[in-house]
């Protein structure tokens, strides 16, 4: 019961953000997008022809009376028709973000699973040469661009060495699916991996320095169990949230890029299009949904923390 | 400024007792002294000003400046003329590359400077007025902007200024300044307590002179370390804009080269790719390398250790 008031409470506390962030792709996106008028007229409209199309388009209504159009949309997710294929703008989401999501899991996973491991290693060694090593590559890792690496992988798996498939997505089982997203999947832990590996070994080196760690050394308590018992799961808070706030920027910018990269048909690759095209129905639907998207993942992640910390105050409402 | 923050921080035992003989050094001769002692900073901060020789002679037109000019023939190998070899378009690509470091140097600095301004100012009102409704309308503000996925935050407000070559640093801007911020907020909010701060009150200073004269010369070492962080944030995001047609427009930069380049490196040809691959590598190195010792001089937790 409490912990369903807690959990409401959260919902209750992320309304204002939602407004936020729904108000801006708003007049970004709408308010102060293209005016689309004369794209429907024909050469020579008379002034009757105008009005007709801008009450059509809706551009004589109040400020607000749009924004409230665009919240049923994106309630809805009724978008309307894509400019350039003419599509239904959710036909093409549920299309295309199934892809995306195949496409970018196993290396969100791995990236963070190899993070949190080398993190552990570099923590436990700290100050050692394993600890100076993985560090130095992390940096070395930081430094390397996205957009680089994906280029770089491409010419090395797909022509010098010939093993994998660079361009498009022909999945039809497990067999051809490992074949499709290895690649990716390596060019997306190849970049992530770096900046995970920084920042789980500092949490996990202040986890380290406390005083109950330092009593199970004492007790002679083996180096996993340690690791695993009084360290890891203490750094749970922290871990969980760095996990869930990377999220969008790594399935953004990953989809983004990759897809746009590879031609695999996902949401990145029709958001990457709608970029470059201008196809406003699509990138409202795909900005609005994900700035939405991100809040309720705060709000998740706030509920998140009851579950690993009881000791997380249920009165006080706070998002972040 | 040489006030010994670090050692007022110990807060109600420093109001106590009698004030501690400040150490030897201030914070910041004490981080210079550490600092020197880095040599991985000391490098990263040598290849830093090596590009920014680079980026200055770029400026004054002593090299770089026939970055655009065609007609040396597609794919020249590297030689004397051409050290690094020609495009598809033929044009010379260390050229190329000399002028997009200065590219680089503008876009990281203005965003650099403007988002570390704006994150020091709100940051600094946020943490002093905290948890009134200043700060809760900051705070509001901080949690939009970050939620909004920062490459399509780019998109929509190139989208709204219809492809305005200024869409992506108001973008960076406006999505950088938020963590700075946040840092200042929490250092204010320690801040504020201190008797110096109160002295200051006491006399009856206004807030806003409080802040300008007092507070923010105390978060100096924050804005420091998060403007380079900024900075080589801006120039990764550069290149990836550029790749997606958000970035420079009617010039030259890194990520221009590398989009270019993958045309032709289907063609086999990797010199354009890899020239401009290990100049955004070197400089980010660089940067990353100077950014950690310098957050690890200026860390106070570290004083007197």
């Amino acid at each position: 019961m409490e912990f369903l008031q807690y959990t409401v409470r959260k919902l209750v506390g992320g309304i204002p953000l939602i407004i936020g962030v729904t108000l801006i792709s708003f007049v970004l996106m709408v308010y102060f997008g293209p005016d689309k008028t004369y794209e429907l007229l024909s050469k020579n409209p008379t002034a009757a022809e105008i009005e007709q199309v801008r009450t059509q388009l809706g551009y004589d209504q109040p400020f607000w009376v749009r924004y409230g159009e665009y919240l049923k949309e994106l309630a809805t997710l009724e978008f309307g028709y894509s400019d350039s294929t003419g599509e239904r703008v959710s036909s093409i989401l549920g299309r295309t973000v199934p892809v995306s999501l195949l496409l970018l899991a196993p290396g969100f996973v791995l990236g963070n699973l190899l993070g949190i491991v080398l993190g552990l290693v570099a923590a436990w060694h700290r100050g050692g040469w394993i600890d100076k090593t993985i560090m130095s590559f992390a940096v070395v890792g930081m430094s390397i661009s996205f957009l680089v690496v994906i280029i770089a992988f491409q010419i090395l798996f797909g022509v010098v060495l010939g093993w994998f498939p660079v361009r498009g997505w022909n999945v039809y089982g497990p067999a051809s699916y490992l074949h499709y997203v290895t690649v990716p999947t390596l060019a997306s832990v190849f970049v992530t991996l770096g900046y995970n590996t920084r920042f789980f070994r500092a949490v996990l080196v202040e986890e380290m320095g406390r005083d109950h760690v330092r009593t199970a050394r004492a007790f002679g308590a083996g180096a996993v169990e340690i690791l695993w018992k009084n360290v890891l799961m203490n750094a749970m808070i922290p871990i969980v949230t760095r996990v869930m706030f990377s999220i969008p920027l790594v399935v953004i910018s990953g989809s983004l890029l990759i897809e746009s990269y590879f031609g695999i048909p996902g949401v990145g690759k029709v958001t990457y299009d709608a970029i470059t095209s201008g196809d406003q129905p699509i990138l409202k639907a795909v900005v609005g949904l994900t700035a939405v998207l991100f809040v309720l993942i705060l709000i998740v992640n706030d509920i998140l923390y009851k579950v690993f910390d009881p000791r997380v105050s249920l009165g006080r409402v706070s998002l972040k | 400024m040489s006030l010994p923050v670090q050692d007022l921080n110990t807060g109600a035992d420093a109001r106590l007792g009698p004030v501690r003989k400040p150490p030897r050094h201030s914070l910041w001769g004490r981080a210079i002294d550490r600092f020197a002692a880095d040599r991985a900073a000391i490098a990263g901060l040598a290849m830093v000003a090596g590009f920014f020789v680079i980026a200055l002679g770029a400026w004054l037109g002593w090299w770089g400046d026939n970055w655009a000019e065609t007609g040396s023939g597609q794919w020249q190998p590297p030689s004397a003329e051409h050290w690094f070899g020609t495009t598809i378009l033929g044009q010379d690509i260390f050229a190329r590359a000399l002028f997009s470091t200065r590219t680089a140097f503008e876009i990281g600095m203005i965003v650099a400077l403007v988002s570390t301004v704006l994150g020091a100012l709100f940051g600094a009102l946020s943490g002093y007025f905290a948890h009134t409704i200043v700060d809760g309308v900051i705070l509001w503000l901080k949690g939009v902007l970050d939620s909004i996925p920062f490459y399509l935050f780019v998109a929509a407000i190139a989208f709204a200024l219809e492809g305005n070559p200024w869409a992506m640093h108001i973008a960076m801007i406006a999505t950088f300044w938020t963590t700075t911020a946040r840092l200042v907020r929490g250092e204010v909010i320690k801040l504020k307590n201190l008797e110096f701060i109160e002295a200051a009150r006491a006399i009856g200073l206004h807030p806003l002179t409080i802040i300008g004269r007092h507070i923010v010369p105390n978060t100096f070492h924050i804005l420091l370390v998060q403007a380079t962080i900024v900075f080589v944030a801006a120039i990764k995001s550069e290149v990836i804009l550029s790749f997606l047609g958000l970035g420079v427009q009617d010039s030259v930069s890194w990520g221009l080269m590398i989009a270019e380049s993958t045309t032709e490196v289907t063609a086999g040809r990797y010199m354009n790719f890899i020239v401009a691959s290990s100049f955004l590598f070197a400089l980010v190195m660089g940067f990353n390398l100077f950014a950690d010792g310098l957050q690890d001089a200026l860390d106070p937790k570290r004083s007197g250790r």
